[in-house]
């Protein structure tokens, strides 16, 4: 979804911030950065999080060898994508807590728009779950979560090496673009059996007078995109001009 | 040779690294020369103004608050003067911005300043330093109100009369309306009819204005909602309340009750000695519908928030449910805001009284 981008930029961001705090005096750290347990507790999470999705990527690849062949690979990573994408709800718990800077409004957009996706959509339309639409986003979302989560975690030990900074405000010029073209085309071949098998609707006359049409729903949703995609994108390309540029002035001053 | 070379390089990096320094320099001089003229202009203006006029004048310079710039200078200002007629005088320097759309602050960040406000009571000397920010688009509250209220009356009534856009004919034709479907509209129209009167003949509205933003806002708000509960209200298949007449009723005589509620302590509100900035606390009167002062602080909140639960069971319609905790949030809040004020402002005000709702908020 179109959300994650920004909001990975403004963890980024708040990261860094978070970390200026740390080095500050203690009663510094108390008040603006995450205390050393929480510190704690968020590598572990990142740690654990950026190995799920190299479980999922090793996953891909090894069904890919098996098959020799890239259809239906969904299949065989179905059940640790659901775990580690639902496992990303604690994302929204952590910046309600305070412990990570980052807008609660935008994390829960982010995370949910995905969660939505994978439970609403291609769990609960079988139909699609063999569509090469779904290995798409997966694919987008493996990597671009690998690079993610690990960010964090050399964020937080204070020791970010310069190729997953490069990597994070690079290659989602590639994956954000091909992780949004697979959700689009995933919920457009599932429309067709969501209107037929009447999913998630409700109708009248009900005692409660209130009707729920999902088909409409979800045509809502793609249109949604058009205004969102462009918006972060550009952001995010923003982002990199910022971060990377900096970088470059720091090293000439070296 | 090759020692000589890096020593060469040396000092083509201290002497790149040089030239910024010196524009620095450069800068940080005209900056100072700035600061300095200006300081001395002031005093000479002053002490010329003294001995005409035997009054102290305050010259006011007005900055942009983003790019820091000098946008003008309004001078000949009296101590007596306020906010608001500083603004007066920066509208006829710069007539492109209107005085409500004019925002003053002392400091980067700070709160706007208000209207009312003398000059004398912000200046720290004959000089005064404020940064200006461009509030965009202005309306007056009673446009807000009109525009916010009127809408909902209109479009309930194109939904009330199943246009053949909105409902298939046959449908239409085929369920009729349901009593309680009539007694609906009535009591839609009963309040907003109300609120629009009130606003037209009752409320004191404050001189201040709002951005044009927060009354598409409202309007967005008041004006969707309306139509998601008149959509499914007016439906051919919609379906009556589980509990028959009974519910029915009985809802409509509490709706009735908390709409008569509501303008009563409106009125109340409205009086003189209750408005404006030197008000004191409202308190019942002979009127028994005032009486909730006694319990809240706010009974005109408590009221309304009444009306809506009555409607929501007298329609058993879930997007009006929906519609009614948003409204019981949001009043709570506006509401728990007040009592707050109240608190500060009266010592005498009695501190187990709520806020909304009688002895829980």
């Amino acid at each position: 979804m179109a959300a994650a981008a920004a909001t990975a930029a403004t963890k980024g961001n708040g990261g860094g911030s978070g970390r200026v705090g740390a080095g500050d005096s203690s009663g510094a750290r108390k008040k603006k950065g995450p205390g050393p347990v929480a510190t704690a507790y968020l590598v572990i999470y990142n740690v654990v999080m950026t190995a799920g999705w190299l479980v999922i990527a090793v996953g891909l690849v090894r069904a890919y060898l098996a098959k020799g062949s890239y259809h239906s690979l969904y299949y065989s990573i179905e059940r640790p994508l659901k775990f580690f994408q639902t496992g990303a709800l604690l994302e929204i718990l952590h910046c309600a807590i305070g412990i990570v800077p980052s807008s609660v409004v935008l994390t829960s957009f982010q995370v949910m728009s995905r969660v939505f996706l994978i439970w609403a959509v291609t769990h609960s339309v079988k139909e699609v779950q063999s569509e090469d639409s779904v290995l798409l986003f997966v694919i987008a979302w493996t990597i671009t979560e690998i690079i993610r989560y690990s960010f964090y975690t050399f964020s937080l030990l204070n020791h970010l090496p310069y190729i997953i900074k490069w990597a994070r405000y690079t290659l989602f010029i590639v994956l954000y673009p091909m992780g949004v073209t697979g959700e689009l085309l995933t919920i457009y071949a599932a429309l067709p059996f969501v209107r037929q098998a009447g999913l998630y609707s409700i109708s009248l006359p009900n005692k409660y007078n209130f009707s729920f049409d999902y088909h409409a729903f979800l045509i809502l949703i793609m249109i949604s995109y058009i205004p969102l995609f462009p918006q972060l994108y550009f952001h995010m390309i923003h982002q990199r001009r910022k971060v990377l540029s900096h970088t470059e002035e720091h090293k000439k001053f070296e | 040779m090759f020692k000589r070379h890096k020593s060469l390089e040396r000092k083509r990096e201290l002497l790149f690294q040089g030239l910024p320094q010196s524009t620095m320099k450069n800068n940080a001089r005209n900056f100072h020369s700035l600061s300095q003229l200006v300081l001395s202009a002031g005093p000479l203006k002053t002490t010329t103004a003294v001995k005409h006029s035997k009054t102290t004048h305050f010259e006011i310079e007005i900055l942009d608050a983003h790019t820091r710039k000098q946008i003008c200078i309004v001078d000949k200002v009296t101590q007596t003067s306020t906010i608001h007629d500083v603004k007066q005088k920066f509208h006829k320097a710069c007539p492109k911005w209107y005085p409500s759309r004019i925002g003053l602050q002392l400091e980067y960040g700070g709160p706007y300043l208000r209207d009312y406000i003398t000059v004398q009571s912000v200046a720290a000397s004959s000089i005064i330093t404020l940064y200006f920010t461009d509030l965009g688009q202005q309306v007056g509250w009673t446009t807000v109100f009109l525009a916010e209220y009127s809408g909902p009356l209109l479009i309930y009534l194109l939904f009330y009369l199943r246009s053949s856009y909105i409902y298939d004919v046959k449908e239409s034709t085929r369920w009729p309306r349901h009593p309680v479907v009539h007694l609906a509209f009535f009591c839609h129209c009963i309040h907003y009819i109300r609120l629009l009167l009130e606003t037209l003949f009752v409320h004191k509205v404050s001189t201040g204005h709002s951005p044009m933003k927060n009354l598409i806002k409202g309007c967005a708000f008041y004006w969707g909602f309306t139509s998601w509960m008149a959509y499914y209200i007016n439906h051919p298949r919609y379906t009556p309340p589980s509990f028959g007449n009974r519910q029915v009723i009985v809802s409509a005589i509490n709706f009735l009750f908390c709409e008569a509620g509501n303008h009563f302590i409106n009125t109340v509100l409205a009086h003189p000695n209750h408005t404006g900035s030197n008000a004191c606390f409202p308190s019942p009167n002979y009127n028994p519908f005032t009486w909730l002062f006694f319990l809240v602080s706010c009974p005109n909140y408590t009221y309304e928030i009444g009306s809506w639960i009555s409607f929501t069971v007298m329609t058993q319609t879930l997007p009006v449910g929906i519609f009614t905790i948003l409204m019981t949030i949001q009043m709570s809040l506006w509401a728990r805001k007040k009592h707050k004020i109240y608190r500060k402002k009266f010592n005498s005000y009695v501190h187990r009284k709520s806020a909304i709702i009688p002895l829980i908020l």
